[in-house]
């Protein structure tokens, strides 16, 4: 890394572009709302900006803390599955054969061209009461019913008196598996990112020096996948977190997260002012976690340097 | 069914009255334009239309309708709210009707711009929502009540009671997704006014949901009948035009209005202020009123149409069906939702909250 | 190689169990789209039960000029988003990776506010940004959808920026100072050597900014006009009643095109290649 007064016209060539975009575009409109959330309603379209924190102490509730709670639980449950998945389906593409390896990725891709809603619809006719899922379960039930009447055992109920079809909508675990099913190119694509150039030499090392694979794993491959470890995270963490969709046509009767409040606040509620203050608390607690990381990853190239 | 056909009369009476409509205009005030732009924003909810109803009017008119499709009522007011992005004629219901009075967010309406008015049945003539029917005129009503699978369900499901405090059929009971209905229905289950305001009442009616959470099965994102369809659910609260289109498809099926009594809904035309075709609106509005036109979309689309002279044209089989027309006896218990202010939204959001978080 | 040698230490692809993690993922993914497209043939107004094959609903789909209408505003839209959205995404990992400058922690913490915002606070910020500083409504197409192209670009290209970051993580800075030792100026060594090497990640950020604008519903409906409707806000608005199959059969032909559209690109890098 090199010091931005060494190179000024360089660096101005590639800060000045994104820069004024996010200010212009982004930074001032987060502005507005961010105004508005020190603001209060008056009457019903009227916001007056009061610079009190009222909408703030609101939040501050415990029944919000709690929906926040349950938001976390809920991201962090999923990123830890997309992790999971993702990181066998990004070593599985990255040593696949190089001719193989677009088409493998296309095929991650190919799915998220598909509309989230249409998506989601679909994996409700996957996983309802009368669905794919239970179909095939019950086709192996009736064949393994069949099976143990062949030998004798069918009239023992061993598989009870009828197939129960698995309830595997509208409650937690539909939540978490749609926000899976919707977030994880966003793991896998920055996790394929960082193993593809991977050096491959300090994997055979690892191996040659008598390491096992699993040993090789945790200590070679992860530390070295850990920027796109680290981006896979974030990315999937964030916008887990903020979903409303999913959890709105997904969930049962106590699935609601956060987001779902800050929507009803744009909308039904009409009351702005606190789903601004909401959004913000939502991007605070983000905003800390993020600096705190670069921070310490500063501090340990600093650490690591000195 | 007969489907009434949209002919040349029509179009030909149409035209008249386009005649007299330019004719009025002459002496209009110079607030409208001279020539305005053969063009149209319809803003409106999805299947709500007729078939050809948008081809007819841009054959009688010349006028393009683009129709653009919003999901609910605070889709369409949080779209609006940060002023007019183009749109001519939107369809508003009743509380959101007087809501966007309230803001004012809507353009008055020039009665003698629209002589189809005539058509419309004198009980929707005036409304409390809108006194004088200055900014919104009738385009369809209906109810919500219950939807129910009938080999499923011990006979008519004719009381609240059923969705809202029982564990009878535990598991199976879809309710909606939206608060200030269900909070507003429950209201009707306990007794009170569908609009009661009083906060300790609205106590109640959450404790009352609080204590059914657990039988039921999903609060539906407007999709109950799907549910019901699929028989994921064997009992929901819905709209009835939503229960009436999967009744076409399952006679198993049959929809009920409660004997508390539920809600009546009214969907309007309105032009919003800032609109950049006012006299093509007007022209619109009175034209989804004409019998013809109006007899085809409520052939369509299966809703209590409001126009008189429409409902002549139609079958009897649309006349006498109970689920589109209930009871007299019934509408009567029904009531008007209102918009009961800001403190009110607030509280019930906050209910609702807590509702989904216990 | 012979098929039938034992794999090699770092041939994980043949490894049984990985594999196997592939291709369950695969049918976690692709049972849903499967389903999509058998109910697309579906005779019935809903997605519920199967009634017997039809192909009316693509004719349908076909004939609904605002689907199509919409469903061009999107690829326009996503396609200006991502040239864009690569652009400056690179620019910004490029200068994250290789500058130290004054304020960085928290410029960092800016690009990735973007990222962080809860969709439905960011499409309310742009509504009320546009309305402020007076947009104008009605553009000429494809200019009226500035609005939304903008939004979009503001939230894909600090996701691009991560990507690509990512990537530039394992770069040796010394292959770009050797090449500028060996006389290549600025422009040549970033155009010979950091490009090249950037390549993948800028293929993978296009890859999800494409995707991130073509699948956005909640700022594009905060943002978009009568005239301005994409693919996914008219979806919604269809959906939300209850799910046609001509919903389906759009969906459907947008994953064919996208498919054909890929295999060629695909076929055309195959063949770049090999020559």
């Amino acid at each position: 890394m090199e010091s931005w007064r060494r190179n000024p016209l360089t660096f101005w060539v590639f800060a000045l572009p994104p820069s004024l975009w996010l200010a212009v575009f982004f930074l001032a409109p987060l502005a507005l709302v961010w105004m508005m959330s020190f603001g209060e309603k008056v009457g019903l379209i009227d916001i007056v900006i009061s610079w009190r924190p009222d909408n703030y102490l609101r939040a501050m509730d415990p029944l919000y803390l709690q929906i926040f709670l349950k938001s976390f639980w809920f991201a962090g449950l999923t990123t830890a599955v997309c992790l999971v998945m993702g990181f066998l389906v990004a070593v599985a593409i990255t040593f696949a054969p190089p001719r193989r390896r677009p088409l493998l990725l296309l095929l991650v891709m190919l799915p998220f061209w598909t509309n989230l809603l249409i998506r989601t619809y679909a994996l409700i006719a996957v996983f309802r009461t009368k669905g794919l899922v239970n179909f095939g379960l019950e086709q192996m039930w009736e064949w393994s019913q069949s099976v143990l009447q062949g030998v004798g055992l069918g009239d023992l109920g061993l598989l009870g008196p009828e197939f129960e079809p698995l309830q595997l909508l509208y409650n937690n675990f539909a939540v978490v598996a749609g926000l899976v099913y919707v977030h994880l190119p966003f793991m896998v694509l920055p996790l394929y990112a960082a193993l593809d150039r991977m050096d491959r030499s300090f994997i055979e090392a690892s191996l040659d020096l008598g390491a096992g694979h699993i040993r090789t794993f945790f200590s070679v491959v992860i530390p070295l996948a850990m920027p796109g470890i680290v981006s896979g995270i974030i990315i999937t963490f964030v916008p887990a977190l903020g979903s409303f969709l999913t959890p709105d046509l997904l969930g049962g009767t106590d699935s609601q997260m956060i987001a779902n409040v800050i929507e009803r606040q744009f909308k039904s509620a009409n009351d702005w002012p606190f789903g601004a203050a909401l959004s913000f608390i939502l991007m605070y607690v983000t905003f800390i976690a993020i600096a705190l990381r670069s921070l310490w990853a500063g501090r340990a190239r600093r650490g690591s340097a000195a | 069914m007969n489907r009434p056909k949209t002919g040349g009369v029509s179009r030909r009476k149409f035209l008249a009255g386009m005649g007299a409509v330019a004719a009025g205009l002459k002496f209009a005030p110079s607030s409208v334009l001279a020539a305005e732009e053969k063009k149209l924003n319809f803003y409106n909810w999805d299947t709500y239309i007729g078939e050809t109803t948008l081809d007819d009017f841009n054959a009688a008119s010349g006028v393009e309708v683009s129709m653009d499709l919003f999901a609910d009522n605070d889709e369409l007011f949080a779209k609006l709210k940060g002023g007019n992005p183009g749109y001519d004629v939107i369809v508003p219901t009743n509380d959101f009707v007087e809501r966007m009075i309230t803001a004012g967010m809507l353009m008055p309406l020039d009665h003698a711009l629209i002589p189809n008015i005539a058509n419309i049945d004198p009980t929707f003539r005036d409304a409390a929502f809108d006194p004088g029917r200055k900014y919104s005129l009738p385009y369809m009503w209906g109810t919500i009540g219950i939807g129910y699978r009938k080999s499923k369900i011990d006979g008519v499901p004719d009381d609240w009671k059923w969705v809202l405090d029982s564990d009878r059929y535990a598991g199976k009971i879809a309710l909606m997704g939206d608060g200030t209905t269900m909070i507003q229905m429950t209201m009707k289950y306990l007794g009170y006014p569908l609009n009661e305001t009083d906060p300790a009442k609205i106590k109640q009616a959450e404790a009352v949901l609080i204590k059914q959470k657990p039988y039921v099965k999903v609060f539906a994102e407007d999709n109950g009948q799907d549910l019901l369809l699929s028989g994921e659910v064997d009992i929901c609260m819905e709209w009835n035009g939503d229960i009436l289109q999967v009744m076409e498809e399952d006679d198993d099926i049959g929809y009920v209005v409660p004997k508390q009594g539920g809600l009546l809904w009214q969907d309007c035309l309105c032009i919003p202020t800032g609109a950049p075709h006012p006299e093509n609106a007007h022209a619109f509005i009175n034209f989804l009123l004409d019998p013809e036109a109006g007899a085809a979309i409520a052939d369509f689309i299966q809703y209590a149409t409001p126009n008189m002279a429409a409902k002549k044209l139609l079958s009897a089989e649309y006349n006498s069906n109970p689920a589109i027309f209930p009871p007299q006896e019934t509408i009567e218990r029904c009531e008007v939702a209102t918009y009961n202010g800001a403190e009110y939204t607030r509280e019930v959001d906050e209910a609702w909250t807590r509702i989904m978080a216990s | 190689m012979s098929r039938r040698a034992p794999p090699g230490p770092l041939d994980y692809g043949r490894r049984l169990w990985l594999r196997f993690s592939l291709w369950a993922t695969f049918l976690f993914l692709y049972a849903p789209i499967l389903m999509l497209v058998a109910f697309s043939f579906n005779d019935s107004r809903r997605n519920i039960v199967w009634r017997g094959f039809t192909l009316k609903y693509y004719e349908k789909a076909w004939n609904n000029d605002s689907l199509i209408e919409a469903f061009t505003n999107s690829l326009t839209i996503a396609l200006v988003s991502t040239v864009a959205s690569v652009i400056l995404g690179m620019m910004t990992a490029v200068l994250l990776w290789r500058f130290r400058f004054p304020g960085k922690a928290p410029y960092e913490g800016a690009m990735s506010l973007p990222i962080i915002i809860p969709e439905i606070c960011m499409g309310v910020a742009m509504m009320a940004f546009f309305a402020r500083i007076g947009w104008p409504a009605n553009l000429p197409w494809p200019l009226n959808l500035g609005a939304i192209t903008i939004a979009h670009i503001s939230f894909s290209f600090p996701f691009v920026a991560m990507v690509v970051r990512a990537r530039l993580a394992r770069f040796n800075p010394e292959l770009e100072e050797a090449a500028r030792d060996l006389g290549a100026s600025q422009w040549q060594s970033f155009r010979d050597v950091l490009l090249p090497y950037m390549r993948p990640g800028l293929v993978a950020g296009g890859l999800l900014a494409f995707t991130l604008s073509l699948d956005d519903f909640v700022i594009t409906f905060f943002t978009s006009g009568p005239e301005t409707v994409t693919f996914p806000v008219k979806v919604y608005s269809m959906i939300r009643f209850s799910v046609t199959p001509e919903v389906n059969a759009a969906s459907t032909v947008l994953i064919a095109i996208t498919l054909f559209l890929t295999t060629i690109a695909l076929w055309l890098q195959n063949r770049a290649q090999s020559s």
